[in-house]
Order: structure tokens, then sequence, then C-alpha cells
């Protein structure tokens, strides 16, 4: 069968009535859970399991995929709307998402982020159809050396993350990596810092501390400032994006669909990483990365448009090898498996109607979920001229039972209150904690990663300069690390001349 | 709300708290069932697709929650933590239930810890590349012989049946590898498939439904050759004294009242016995193996004592 043959058969399993309906119920859910924040689709996925043995498997997986993808697009609201993210990855799009909001270009970052996401997914979907194997390939070449690298590469990366002096964002990462060694370790089975309290086995969830330090914090500042009257928010001045916006946002989109696309291939980092790592690249590249944080539209465009091409291309190893890459892509093949159907290279040929239906339903499933997504622009933002009084209990009513629900026991709740405390010290500090959350997750990855390549290779480093893509990632990282290094260094030399010369 | 209304409704949910708790069993609450292992692993598929059946057998909810870590320790110690009520109960997992507690300070005394049913056995293999050089076990001793500690082996962490299985062939074979601890089976899968260790241990199970043309099993730790790979040799017909398989099953608090884990070690009998169970077993390559919870008990001192002895030979041999 030719390419056009396979995507027709995919789009003809894809678009019958049943299947529809459960992209279309994934879809609504995902959206649902995303814009909730703390309810995670690994936690609703796994609920949901059980319940998709009694659908045919592609019903079941159309369903269970449309929930993942669908999260994406739902997390990014709350983010944008009350500086609070909704999901993991949605983290960095509070940093100008909100203040987008503030000035009363809510509706526009919205707008953007649906539309950078529609157009991220459908590129990444045709990454799998077209290339699937191809870019699997690229994800096995990833060992554990090329995973150092690339951590390393992405903590000197975070620094670009905050907008502030250098040695504060390091300060941040440091915290983070700190808070990334609490629990168990996984070589020994020894604990770290868990201080004897059996809920730290397990280490902090992401969730806690986004929560915390981004959602809490920012319900004390509001009530610092203002007293119950909140935030003011500049008057909705359109909903839409300006021409202007449009003009700004596409190349971002563009960058954040590639990085999106090849990180969400690999174990482990996903979405968050890339959407990381998005907004790392953007301000870097920018003309005015000086502007990043106080409500640039490139900043909500490049990180949505990654995070949702990274969930999309997540799904290339374990469709093409039958390994999952993420908890996430564990559930969904649990759900394949339950049907007797074991994912890679021979369900490719053995099932196409699987593989290439799923990969359809996936580019109807974020059509559908711009068509229900815009028209809710509106309402969203809506939501932002509720009295600050009254909106606030509600938030924190939400994230509560987010984390709370997470594994269902309270210490989380005051967990996460205690870095809302923290994260309000932080602001008071001029700390941004953008940089402090990519140390916590990039810290455990660069830590066992480490370990693994040196028992690799019995206790010899140079396999990180031997191998290409690892040589490649460090020679970026020298490249960084003197481009910020160099301009400070020629300023105090300017400054030392001047001196001189008066 | 009065201060009488206030007091009734304390009083009515203390006692629905207290005496009902037994009587009711199992309807009024659902039931905990912890998997000491990530999603889509050999142990959570397994309890989830036994979970509904479970369910219908008790008329009662089983909703799975993941503990991962510390192979199992997390776990253990959760379930060590629950009330004794009958409503927690937790995948339980030979050997590393049983390694763990050797030289290692637990944060829960594996006395207070009962098995109710045991649900599959599982005979470890070693797997490679389908492309690669080793064939057969001997195959690969031979190399080790030749460059010791150039072999890496992935496991999922210390003291696990892999990790087990690798310390038997060194002494066996009198070679030296190296372990590499992976988050997960599907973590050392990636690994492996990326050319970046030499080996990695599994079970037959989990052999069976992976993708059969990416990879190549050496040998299979059992006594007989297991049911899903009848082709596939035993180490000790290849001449190499390696006996490991990982048992799978539920347990309970050994204070939660005896009747309640009859009843669930019944509905595990009844529900393994259910054709439509057995035809999901098969679909998963699940070898299913019911022994009772007391039974499975008996053998667990000869099997603790047989790796104490592994983890001596080690610890004097270096």
């Amino acid at each position: 069968m030719t390419f056009v043959d396979l995507l027709f058969l995919g789009f003809s399993e894809a678009i019958t009535p049943a299947n529809l309906a459960f992209c279309l119920l994934g879809a609504l859910l995902g959206t649902l859970i995303g814009v909730l924040p703390g309810i995670g689709p690994t936690a609703t996925i796994a609920v949901l399991l059980p319940i998709t043995f009694f659908l045919p498997p592609l019903a079941g997986i159309i369903m269970l995929s449309g929930i993942y993808y669908g999260a994406q697009y739902g997390g990014s609201t709350t983010a944008v709307l009350v500086n609070l993210p909704g999901e993991a990855s949605a983290v960095v799009t509070t940093l100008d998402g909100y203040q987008m909001a503030r000035q009363g270009r809510a509706g526009a970052a919205l707008a953007v982020a649906a539309l950078g996401s529609f157009f991220a997914g459908t590129v990444a979907t045709f990454a799998i159809a077209v290339a699937g194997p191809t870019l699997s390939s690229f994800a096995l070449s990833f060992g554990p050396a090329e995973y150092v690298s690339l951590m390393v590469f992405g903590l000197l990366a975070a620094t670009i993350l905050a907008s502030g002096p250098v040695l504060k964002a390091i300060g941040m990462i440091l915290i983070g990596l700190l808070l990334g060694m609490v629990g168990t370790d996984q070589a020994t089975g020894a604990e770290r810092l868990t201080f004897g309290a059996i809920e730290l086995f397990d280490g902090i969830d992401f969730i806690v501390i986004a929560i915390g330090i981004f959602g809490f914090s920012e319900i004390i500042a509001n009530l610092e400032r203002t007293g119950s009257e909140g935030v003011k928010l500049a008057p909705l001045s359109r909903l839409w994006p300006t021409r202007e916006d449009f003009h700004n946002s596409w190349a971002a989109v563009l960058r954040g669909t590639g990085i999106g696309t090849l990180l969400g291939l690999l174990p482990g980092g996903g979405a968050t990483l890339a959407s990381f790592s998005a907004y790392s690249l953007e301000k870097r590249v920018s003309k005015h990365p000086e502007k990043f944080g106080t409500g640039v539209v490139e900043g909500v465009a490049a990180p949505e448009a990654a995070n949702n091409a990274a969930a999309q291309s997540s799904f290339i190893p374990l469709l093409t090898l039958g390994i999952p890459s993420n908890n996430m892509m564990a559930m969904m093949l649990s759900a394949f498996m339950i049907h007797g159907i074991t994912p890679g290279p021979t369900v490719l040929t053995n099932q196409p109607e699987i593989f290439w239906g799923l990969v359809a339903s996936m580019w109807i499933g974020n059509l559908l979920l711009v068509v229900i997504n815009l028209p809710m622009i509106g309402l969203w933002v809506k939501l932002l001229t509720v009295p600050y009084r009254l909106l606030y209990p509600a938030i924190l009513l939400f994230c509560c039972i987010g984390v709370y629900s997470m594994n269902n026991r309270i210490f989380d709740v005051i967990l996460a209150a205690g870095f809302g405390l923290l994260g309000y010290a932080f602001r008071k500090a001029k700390c941004e904690p953008g940089p402090l959350l990519l140390g916590f997750v990039l810290g455990p990855l660069l830590e066992s990663n480490l370990r693994r390549t040196l028992l690799i290779t019995q206790g010899d480093p140079s396999i990180f300069v031997e191998r290409p893509i690892s040589l490649v990632m460090l020679i970026a990282t020298v490249i960084l690390l003197a481009l910020m290094i160099l301009p400070s260094f020629r300023r105090t030399r300017e400054e030392a001349f001047q001196e001189e010369e008066a | 709300m009065t201060i009488t209304k206030t007091a009734v409704l304390t009083a009515t949910l203390l006692a629905a708290g207290t005496g009902a708790a037994l009587a009711d069993w199992p309807t009024d609450r659902p039931i905990e069932l912890i998997v000491a292992f990530a999603p889509g692993g050999g142990t959570d598929i397994m309890l989830r697709t036994l979970a509904p059946f479970l369910e219908t057998e008790l008329d009662a909810q089983f909703p799975v929650l993941n503990r991962p870590g510390a192979s199992g320790e997390i776990a253990y110690t959760a379930l060590s933590q629950a009330r004794p009520d009958g409503y927690t109960v937790s995948s339980l997992n030979t050997p590393g239930f049983l390694t763990m507690q050797i030289g290692r300070k637990l944060r829960y005394d594996p006395a207070d810890i009962c098995p109710i049913a045991r649900i599959v056995e599982d005979p470890g293999t070693f797997i490679v590349q389908a492309g690669s050089e080793y064939k057969s076990l001997t195959d690969l001793v031979a190399f080790a012989k030749a460059n010791p500690g150039a072999v890496s082996v992935g496991t999922t962490g210390v003291g696990t049946d892999e990790h087990l299985a690798m310390l038997q062939l060194e002494q066996a074979a009198g070679i030296d590898l190296t372990a590499v601890p992976f988050g997960g089976a599907n973590e050392a899968k990636t690994a492996l498939l990326g050319g970046h260790v030499a080996m990695i241990g599994l079970n037959v199970g989990e052999y069976t439904t992976s993708d059969r043309s990416s990879f190549r099993a050496l040998a299979q730790f059992a006594e007989q050759r297991s049911t899903l790979a009848p082709d596939l040799p035993t180490a000790k017909e290849q001449g190499f004294d390696v006996l490991m398989s990982s048992e799978r099953g539920l347990a309970a608090r050994c204070d939660v009242p005896e009747d309640i884990r009859a009843k669930l070690a019944t509905a595990v009998d009844t529900a393994l016995a259910n054709p439509e169970f057995q035809e999901k077993a098969k679909q998963q390559a699940l070898p299913l193996s019911f022994k009772s919870g007391k039974d499975w008990q008996a053998d667990m001192p000869a099997r603790l004592e047989r790796f104490t002895e592994i983890f001596k030979m080690i610890e004097g041999g270096q």
C-alpha cells in the first residue's frame, strides 16, 4: 500500500461515527482536566483505563490519546488567565501569558496558544505518519551519555529563562537541583533529604511545587497588593490577536514545533522539557530578549506549540518500537496490551488500521480542539471580570483538590502551601521560579544518566566527547557559556578603559 | 446547625468509621490496590486486568494506585502503615520482597505483611539485540571472561530479579559483569535497542509480549522450560546454575482479619479460573500459577536463605 492509501485507510477508520465520538469525548475530557490544576492526564487515564476494556481497541486508544493532547490545550488556559499552570508543560506559558492577560490581551494569548498548538499538532502528526520509524531511531541514538550532555546544556540554558541577574538564576537552579534529590536513590535504595517522612519516598511531585510557587504565591501577592480587590486588569481591548501578534509569533511557533517534535521523542523529558527549551530558545534568538516576561506573544506561542508537538511525537517510540517514553505512554501501552495488541514494527505491517487510524484521529482531534477552544476564549476571558474576592477562593479550592487527588494525601497539600510561602519569599527577593523548576526536572535525569554512563564505560569519561551527538551538545554548551560570559567581560574591560581615560 | 445535630452527626460518622467496617466489607468503600511498580509494567498490567474480575467477584471497587520505587519498599511501607481493615492490599513480588530483607534497614517489618495469593510465576531471561553476536549464554560468558566488566547488564535496580540472576551467572561462570540500574523495564529496553547496554534482564512474559523481531533471548532461568517459551533453553541446559523466577501476587497486613484475607484469596482463585480472564492472561503472556497465601508464605524462608547465600558469596568474592 502506498502512503496515500494508508492515510486514506486511517481516515476511513477514524471518521466512523463511533470513533469520531470517542475522539471528541477524549478531547473534551482532556481540555477539562487540562484546565483544572493538578488533575493530570496520567491520573485520568489510569482511572479510565478499565472502561476501555469494553470498547473496541481503536476507539479506546483514540479516546485516551484525545485526553492526553487535549490536556496540553487546556493547560494553557489557567496559566494565561490566573497565572496557574494547569499542567507541568504549561509552566512557562505563565511567564508571558499572564502578563498579556494583565494588559487586557488574554484573548490574544489564548488564541495564539490554540492556533499555535493546532499548527504544531498538525506538523507533529504528519511527522509520525511520514517519518515515524526514522525519528524513532533518533530517539534510540540517545543513550545515557547523550542525556548527560543534553541536561548540562539544558541547565545552562535555564539561566536564560530568568530576566533578572544571572547569579540569582543560578541560585534558583541549585535550589531546584536540591529539591530534585529528595527521595529514594534509584541505584542504592538509600533515602535522601526525606527527613524521615514516608511521603517523601517518591520525591516531591512537580505539580506540588508548580502550584505552590506559582498559584499559591500569586494569590498571596495579590492579597497584599490591593486587599480584596486583587489584580487590576487593563480593560479588554480586543478578543483576537492583532496582525502584529501573528507577525511576531509565526516564527516562534515554527521553532517551538521543531523543538517539541524532537524532544517529545526522548524518554523522560517530553512535553515539559520541550516547552522550557522552546521558551529559552525564543528568548535567545529574539531581538528584544529583555521584553520576555513582560507579555510578549512569542513567549506564549513557542512553548505552547512545543508542548503540543511533543505530546504528539511522544507517541512515536510507542507506536514504532513498542516502548513507551513516559508514564502517559506506559498507560497507553497498557491500553494496547489489554486488547492483545503489542505495538511495534509488526503492528505497522499486520494491523495498519490501528496505527493509521490513530494517526488520523490525532489530526481530527487537534482540529476538534481548535473548534472547541476558539469560541470558548470569549467565555474564559469573561472569567477575569469575576471579582477577585470570589475568584481566588475558587482557585485555591481547585488547586487543593488537584494536589490532594494526585496521591490522595493531605501531606501534599501542606507541602504545596509551604512552597507557596517559599514562592512568596522568592518574589520579595526578586528571584524568578522558572529556573528552579527546570533544575528540578533536569537534575534527577542528569544524575541517573551520569551514573549509568560511568558504569557502562567503567569510569571512563571520554565517552562524552567520543559520541557525536554528545560532543555537539557539549560544544553548544561551551559556545552558550562563552556568549553569556564574554559580553559582561567586555563590559568590565570597557569600564576599566573608561576609568583609565578619565 | 444546632449542637445536637452536630453531635448526632459526629456520632454517626464515628460509628460508621469503626464498628461497621468489618461487617460491611467490602461493599462500603473502595479497596485500594497498591502496585509497587510504574504504570505499564508487567505487574501493573496484570493487576489492572485482574481488578475488574475481583470487582465482580466481591462486588467492590478496586482502584489501582501506583507507588513505584526502591524495588517495592515504598509500596510495602505504605501497606504496612495502612489501617488493617482489609481496604488496602498491595502487589507482592518476589524476589524483591525477600532480597530487600538482606542487609538493608527497612521502614516496615516484613513479618507484618502476609501474602494473600500468588497469581503468576514467570522465569527470568537475559535478552540482547536481535543482531547481536551473542547467540547463547555460552557466547556471552566467553566474551565476558576475556573482557572482565565490559558487558553491561541493564537491570531495574539493586536486588531485583535481573540483578540476582546476573549475580548468579557471575558466580556460576566465574565472570565479572557490570550492572546498570534503569528506572524500569521500558527504559532498559530502549537502552538495549539503542545499543547502550549489551544485555538486559527481563521476564519471559515481558519478552514474549515485546516485539520479537528486535530482541533475542539467551536463556531462561527456570528448572523447566516455561510454557511461554518452549524453544528457549534454560541456563542449566547450557551448563550454568542460574535459577530465578519472579512471582507476583497480592498481600495484605497480617493483622487484617483472617476471614477477610480468605475471602480475597478465594476471589483471586475464582477470577483466575474464569475463562474470560484466562483468555486475557494468554494475550498478555501471563504464566498463571495460583498458590494460596499460606503455601506461598511457607516457600519464602527457603528462598530467602538461598538469596542470602548468593549475596554472601558475592560479598565474599570481592
